[in-house]
């Protein structure tokens, strides 16, 4: 975990705004996959294994993010983004949403093995929730 | 019935309530999907899912007009359109013009519409429900075809729109009371026959049409 969180910060610092930018996107969709695997197995098989293992991949690429938001990586530095200004703008806000997920992600991981595919299902919600409720501040809309 | 009547039916009830339906749907749609409200956003897809299938098999089952061998005419036909009409004669059902339009915007929305089945939203929370039998990227894909296709649609109905305008204003030809009542005022010595529609036919579209939009709206789980 702490690994993580340096491997992270390291990006963070010595990238450049293309790179960083590149690895938060490619970290997104690796989430928006594994949340998409969770929806697909709640609503289907709800393999204890599979829905651990997205639950895992969600909270360890959730806790990389936090720092791969740097100042210079927004709309301002050419790269295409949808990161909007605001991020910086409000960056107390902005640290707390994404310790939020982390927080929701972990609790999903938590308990994603455990075969309550009720309580899995709402905490897969919550965690659903943290991710509107950024994009919804800090997201260019498509 | 026969040509002495004051007026000849030209649309039958399926086009007409296929038409207005339609038109209602894809505003619903648009709206609950700017607005975010994928629950309504997905049923009034599975609506208009249904509706544009059925307008498909009523192309080829359907009454006269209905018919895409009746309306979708060659190059020939429609240059001979373009150069004789005078804008006030009306046609049997589409002109030659106007079916092709019928036909463009029944691929743009049937395109949309697939689309939209199998689209993933950015979060991977909300979701078309074909998109268990594809990947994240691929869903995303599909969600943005989804859009940019709707923009397509979006001109291709402002199209349609300014057509109607053109004959239903500056040619004074009433396209859109058909539209509603089925009727139209017969010319003078018009052979038309009012049109007819076999109710089994409909009856056969509405039972394959209904069990195909339950089938996707179940994702097609049954099968795996």
């Amino acid at each position: 975990m702490l690994a993580a969180v340096l491997a992270g910060s390291a990006v963070a610092a010595a990238a450049s705004p293309a790179d960083t930018i590149a690895a938060r996107q490619a970290n997104f969709k690796k989430m928006g996959a594994a949340m998409k695997a969770l929806k697909d197995e709640l609503g289907g098989g709800a393999d204890k294994a599979k829905l651990l293992a997205a639950a895992r991949t969600l909270a360890s690429t959730a806790r990389l993010q936090g720092g791969l938001f740097p100042a210079g990586t927004g709309p301002s530095s050419g790269v295409k983004t949808d990161a909007l200004p605001a991020i910086w703008a409000q960056k107390p806000a902005f640290d707390a949403a994404a310790a939020k997920l982390v927080t929701e992600a972990d609790k999903l991981a938590g308990i994603a093995g455990s075969g309550n595919t009720a309580a899995v299902l709402a905490q897969f919600k919550a965690v659903g929730g943290t991710c509107a409720a950024c994009h919804k501040q800090f997201r260019a809309e498509d | 019935m026969s040509s002495k009547d004051e007026t000849v039916k030209v649309w039958d009830p399926f086009v007409r309530v296929f038409h207005w339906s339609l038109i209602t749907l894809f505003g619903i749609a648009w709206w609950s999907g700017e607005d975010h409200d994928m629950e309504r956003h997905r049923q009034a897809g599975y609506a208009i899912f249904a509706l544009v299938v059925f307008r498909l098999f009523w192309g080829f089952a359907g009454s006269r007009t209905a018919r895409f061998a009746q309306f979708l005419k060659g190059p020939g036909e429609i240059l001979a359109y373009l150069k004789t009409h005078d804008g006030e004669t009306p046609s049997d059902g589409h002109n030659p013009l106007g079916g092709w339009s019928v036909a463009g915007l029944l691929a743009v929305i049937l395109f949309v519409t697939l689309a939209g089945l199998f689209a993933v939203d950015v979060d991977g929370i909300e979701s078309g429900p074909l998109a268990d039998w594809v990947s994240f990227d691929t869903g995303r894909m599909a969600s943005e075809w989804h859009e940019t296709v709707f923009k397509a649609a979006l001109a291709v109905i402002g199209l349609h729109v300014l057509a109607i305008g053109y004959y239903q204003v500056l040619n004074a030809q009433d396209l859109i009371g058909p539209m509603i009542t089925g009727k139209r005022d017969r010319v003078k010595g018009e052979a038309a026959e009012d049109v007819k529609w076999s109710p089994v036919m409909a009856l056969a579209g509405i039972a394959g049409v209904g069990a195909l939009t339950w089938a996707v709206m179940q994702g097609f789980r049954f099968l795996g």
